[in-house]
């Protein structure tokens, strides 16, 4: 059902992968009304039989050609060369998160966008989650007062396609699960100066992976501190975020454990529901996402986030892997 | 069932008050308090109208009250103050409890555990949330092995600028401020989930943007590595509003190679709210000061040595010790096992 809301009629999207988050995007794109040419090297055909919708075509040009809007939610490390074809085919471009695996390609890509003149957007879809939404716009609104200290916690099963467990195609748990959170602190505490994490692994077994939890300790610009925290937990822990934000006036917090609209006890056969959080009554935060985003490429008001947080994002999370390495606090200004 | 002699020196820290109401509801101990400094605290509860209050015999000077000959004391003084209490009452043959942290340096902590160990007494140090069943709930779990290998751990004790007393945010006296008051408390947890594996690195931040007035840090992180491998942050911040329901809370998340585990040591309460005072939090949960008298009492009567020790005391004052020289290098600090 088209959303009136959504993007002009005729705005057609290449969506440009095949993974878990391609058939989340292909909904919302199809309730916003889009035309989606659907590209992967592998599984489009059954992400759009499975969704019931967009068309599968067999080549990126072929995907890409005249397109209003390339949506690239691949694996991390193919994101540089696919937005540099999507922005060289003249498409406004939206990137899944972390943008890139490294600072230098995340400016490449911005300056490959700018050079093309289309529109870069870091899907930082948490900033569209109604909690953390809500939670922003009360602290810019000064709800909190200055922000002091704030915690960002993110648990859930461990990811169990292989690319995600090589560190050096999706930049382990910080880069890509905890880039969420370091995201929404720099968004409600401003730009970091300092970073320092530690990780821990736990063996992995024969039938499945270890547990990983990250903790990263940020210092901001304005004085204030960020603690942010992932874990990839053991298969089947339940998905949960929780995050404080405490200032001169007051806080914030919330857990999705305690805050939500129903529950359902399923009994010893309720199963998990994995990577994705569910069991809201909100709108979809991909599709108001998308939304915003596809305004934003369409001539619509400028969206919630930009080129320059997906750039900064991937800057803190380059930060944290440089801290894991040496051991040290890493000042954000070295990490280029 | 003899009669055992339990003195309570100094009612500077708050505690006191609580741990005074335990002793006086243990059968078979008499209180004798003295609150030598309380001039000092002008214009704050103290001294013999506070003994009289909580209804306390009151001894004027430390040295009446040794003389009485107690069994042990109760050291509730400024935290700077802590090593001479101590290395006096030791010497008149008492047995210590101290309120935490045991000490401001790691120097003053180790010379406590000399001074009682060569007077032949024992040093607890008062950290009343390992005495919580649900934590010793989750003591066994974790050493029954249900979360797994643990990995990390995340936890909170944040609370309100300690009201009341001034002392709090005075360097000269408590040595310190968030980071000195409330990181300890999560290290002794942290101690007994790993059974006394030491902290090797600890990383910290501090901040003064909560209550900028006050001459202390208000706001901190503090990330340690143990020995094991497992990492812990503590965020330690006087964060809770001066109008929130209570006094702060403690929280801990233990994330394990086949679980995780959350404990909340206030958990136990009923949320409410009252016209025109806001939320009203109605706590039953256990009164954790009582078992921590408790423990000091049994100790006492059996001949035992009570837990936490002056050991637990030195390494958590290790991790603040080393969390400021931390938070002044911004560079994590390395602590030899």
């Amino acid at each position: 059902m088209p959303n009136p809301a959504g993007p002009p009629a005729g705005t057609t999207v290449a969506l440009v992968g095949a993974g878990g988050i391609a058939g989340v995007h292909l909904q919302a794109w199809l309730a916003l009304g889009a035309d989606v040419r659907v590209y992967s090297h592998a599984s489009a055909a059954r992400l759009v039989a499975e969704v019931g919708g967009g068309t599968v075509v067999d080549s990126l040009e072929e995907a890409l050609d005249g397109a209003t809007i390339a949506d690239v939610v691949t694996p991390t490390f193919t994101h540089a060369d696919l937005v540099g074809s999507a922005a060289e085919a003249g498409c406004q471009v939206i990137c899944e998160k972390p943008l890139a695996r490294s600072v230098a390609q995340a400016h490449q890509m911005v300056a490959a966008c700018e050079a093309a003149g289309v529109r870069l957007y870091p899907a930082h879809v948490v900033r569209f989650f109604p909690e953390y939404a809500a939670a922003h716009a009360h602290v810019a609104a000064g709800g909190v007062g200055t922000v002091a200290v704030q915690r960002f916690s993110r648990a859930g099963s461990r990811p169990e396609r292989d690319w995600f467990a090589d560190r050096a195609l999706s930049g382990g748990i910080v880069a890509d699960q905890m880039i969420h959170d370091l995201d929404i602190a720099r968004w409600t505490a401003g730009d970091v100066t300092r970073v320092f994490a530690r990780e821990v692994s736990t063996p992995d077994g024969e039938a499945r992976r270890g547990v990983v939890s990250a903790q990263v300790v940020l210092t901001h610009a304005g004085g204030a501190l960020s603690y942010v925290t992932g874990t990839w937990a053991a298969p089947g822990s339940e998905f949960r975020t929780r995050f404080e934000i405490a200032g001169t006036d007051g806080l914030v917090h919330h857990d999705s454990a305690r805050h939500a609209a129903l529950r359902i006890d399923g009994g010893s056969a309720g199963a998990s529901r994995g990577l994705l959080p569910g069991g809201s009554f909100m709108e979809s935060p991909y599709l108001t996402q998308l939304r915003e985003l596809a305004l934003a490429c369409t001539g619509g008001p400028e969206p919630r986030v930009t080129a320059r947080d997906g750039v900064e994002a991937v800057r803190l999370a380059e930060a944290a892997a440089m801290s894991l390495e040496t051991g040290r606090a890493i000042d954000l200004e070295d990490v280029r | 069932m003899s009669t055992l002699r339990i003195g309570l020196v100094s009612f500077a820290h708050t505690h006191a008050t609580s741990y005074a109401r335990a002793l006086l509801a243990t059968p078979g101990v008499e209180v004798l308090a003295t609150d030598p400094d309380h001039a000092e605290r002008a214009g704050e509860s103290g001294g013999p109208a506070m003994a009289r209050e909580l209804g306390l015999d009151y001894a004027e000077d430390l040295e009446t009250l040794l003389a009485w000959r107690p069994d042990a004391v109760v050291i509730c003084s400024e935290n700077t103050r802590h090593r001479s209490y101590t290395e006096r009452c030791a010497a008149a043959g008492a047995h210590v409890l101290c309120e935490k942290p045991l000490a401001t340096s790691v120097a003053d902590a180790e010379a406590m555990v000399a001074a009682c160990e060569a007077a032949g007494v024992f040093l607890m140090v008062a950290f009343p949330v390992r005495f919580h069943p649900a934590f010793a709930a989750l003591r066994d779990a974790v050493a029954a092995g249900d979360l797994g290998t643990v990995a990390a751990v995340s936890g909170t004790n944040n609370g309100k600028l300690p009201a009341g007393r001034a002392w709090f945010t005075d360097p000269a006296l408590a040595g310190g401020g968030a980071m000195t008051d409330h990181t300890v408390h999560v290290a002794d947890l942290m101690d007994a989930l790993l059974d006394g594996v030491p902290p090797v690195g600890v990383y910290a931040q501090a901040n003064r943007l909560l209550h900028p007035e006050a001459a202390v840090e208000t706001g901190g992180l503090v990330s340690i590595e143990y020995a094991n491998g497992v990492v812990a942050t503590v965020d330690c911040s006087w964060s809770k509003p001066d109008d929130y329901p209570t006094w702060g809370g403690l929280t801990l998340h233990v994330v394990g190679s086949e679980g995780q585990a959350d404990l909340d040591a206030f958990g136990d309460r009923v949320d409410g709210f009252t016209t025109g005072r806001g939320q009203t939090w109605l706590s039953y949960g256990e009164d954790l000061d009582a078992l921590l008298v408790a423990e000091l009492v049994d100790a006492l009567r059996t001949g035992r040595r009570p837990q936490p020790d002056g050991a637990v005391g030195v390494r958590t004052t290790r991790v603040v010790e080393a969390a400021y020289a931390s938070a002044r290098s911004g560079q994590p600090v390395r602590l030899d096992p």
